[in-house]
């Protein structure tokens, strides 16, 4: 038999490599692709690109702790009364107390239920990853990890200041256990900004980020995650703010807040 | 009530886990939505936010589930989600940062520079052709599954996964890597 009787169609080479052929059409494809080497060797590099795309993304298929805290965040939301879709929804119930503090204050109360929040979201995603590589760089620096030490605390907070155009308070962490260790100058979206480090006993440290909002757009709290490293971050006017730590949840969220709230009264003084 | 419409461990009354049985469908296909989330994003944080955003409006919506076939509803979604923030992102392009820390991508058994090309190979795929790509591939989605899920047309599917993998297979090639290894 000539080959002009015996075609094989592109949707039935997609079939062959997605294993979607019965074992007669398989066979046939089988054998015609003997006789087209051209079109057997393509089909080779869809089937060894499926292999690689299936190991790459593998071992995504996981569960994490925080997936029924994610979920039953919003049963929380909504008995809390919030019906916004708008509002973001995080992983941690509680990050709805800071919210719910600075709407009763009035400060986001407009941008919780302006139907654009969504999108301000998707703008600041650059930040938490910025904030996560300074972190790892930076806090694993055993000699310079500052290029300003705390003992020059008021000296860092004008400079900084000065070159992010923003009347800097660096936050006191104190109470949660955390000195100051000190901050230097890093681009954040390609200005300048700041990163303060904070220390505890222990060592165990944790980074401050600031950046300008350069899509100047507001978001509420979100958290992101790259392995033990959890970024807490917002934005508020014209600045990003992203809190990074290798800490337990709970404490790092105490500290965001306790940034939040004392960069707020920065901003109003 | 259907035999197992409302899932997993709550019969006579008793519930387990989760005072919500739908919250506890959604936990169980935590797993798959975050691979589909991930392969559809440029890197472990956009897919985590890209899951949260799905997994919030899931629940949203929960009213308009017609009761059948959760996961693929749920990977509707998710696909409309990813289309349309990438429409967004394609206008606030994003400088591209760090993919390599990945940490997941790093238990990974594949040779890294292998597995660095096919990130940036991804990346120049269109968001359409990419997900047909990945609920095929990744996912397991037959052809007509997919028309249905993204409303469109068998013939679509057939093309757009054609081009994705032409595409892929294009930006793999050996030779290309040689060529941007070589110095100007």
């Amino acid at each position: 038999m000539t080959d002009e009787f015996e075609t094989v169609s592109d949707a039935e080479l997609h079939a062959f490599v997605d294993d979607l052929l019965s074992q007669s059409e398989r066979a046939r494809v089988e054998s015609w692709l003997e006789k087209h080497p051209e079109k057997a060797d393509e089909v080779h590099r869809w089937q060894a690109q499926a292999a690689a795309l299936k190991q790459y993304f593998a071992p995504y298929a996981r569960s994490d702790e925080n997936d029924r805290a994610l979920i039953s965040a919003r049963r929380t939301a909504e008995r809390t009364g919030s019906r916004s879709s708008a509002f973001r929804l995080r992983r941690l119930a509680a990050v709805f107390l800071i919210f719910a503090a600075g709407a009763a204050a009035g400060v986001y109360a407009s941008d919780l239920f302006a139907p654009d929040s969504r999108l301000a979201a998707a703008a600041s995603e650059a930040l938490p990853r910025q904030a996560e590589s300074a972190f790892l760089i930076y806090t694993s620096e055993v000699r310079h990890p500052v290029e300003v030490g705390a003992g020059e605390r008021d000296h860092l907070a004008t400079w900084l200041g000065k070159r992010l155009d923003y009347a800097l308070r660096i936050p006191d962490l104190s109470p949660l256990g955390f000195s100051l260790v000190g901050g230097r100058l890093i681009p954040v979206n390609g200005k300048a900004g700041a990163m303060l480090m904070y220390e505890d006993g222990t060592g165990g440290r944790l980074t401050v980020l600031l950046g300008r909002n350069t899509e100047n757009r507001e978001t509420s709290f979100r958290i992101a995650s790259r392995g033990d490293v959890e970024t807490f971050y917002w934005i508020d006017g014209e600045i990003g703010y992203a809190v990074t730590g290798e800490v337990r949840r709970d404490l790092l969220q105490k500290v965001a807040d306790e940034c939040y709230r004392q960069f707020e009264n920065s901003e109003r003084s | 009530m259907p035999h197992g419409r409302d899932g997993l461990k709550n019969g006579a009354g008793e519930t387990i886990s989760s005072p919500d049985p739908f919250e506890d469908k959604i936990l169980a296909l935590m797993p798959a939505l975050r691979r589909y989330s991930r392969s559809l994003a440029r890197s472990d944080t956009d897919g985590e936010d890209l899951l949260q955003d799905c997994v919030e409006k899931v629940l949203a919506r929960r009213m308009q589930w017609r009761g059948v076939n959760l996961r693929a509803w749920a990977f509707t979604i998710m696909t409309n989600l990813y289309r349309n923030g990438h429409r967004h992102r394609a206008r606030h392009p994003e400088v591209e940062f760090d993919q390599a820390l990945d940490l997941r991508a790093e238990e990974n058994n594949a040779d890294p520079l292998e597995r660095q090309r096919l990130v940036h190979a991804l990346e120049r795929l269109s968001a359409d052709n990419r997900a047909v790509l990945m609920l095929v591939v990744i996912e397991g989605y037959r052809y007509q599954d997919v028309a249905d899920m993204m409303e469109i047309p068998i013939g679509t599917v057939m093309s757009r996964l054609s081009r994705a993998r032409r595409q892929l297979a294009e930006a793999m090639k050996d030779d290309n890597v040689i060529a941007l290894r070589r110095p100007k």
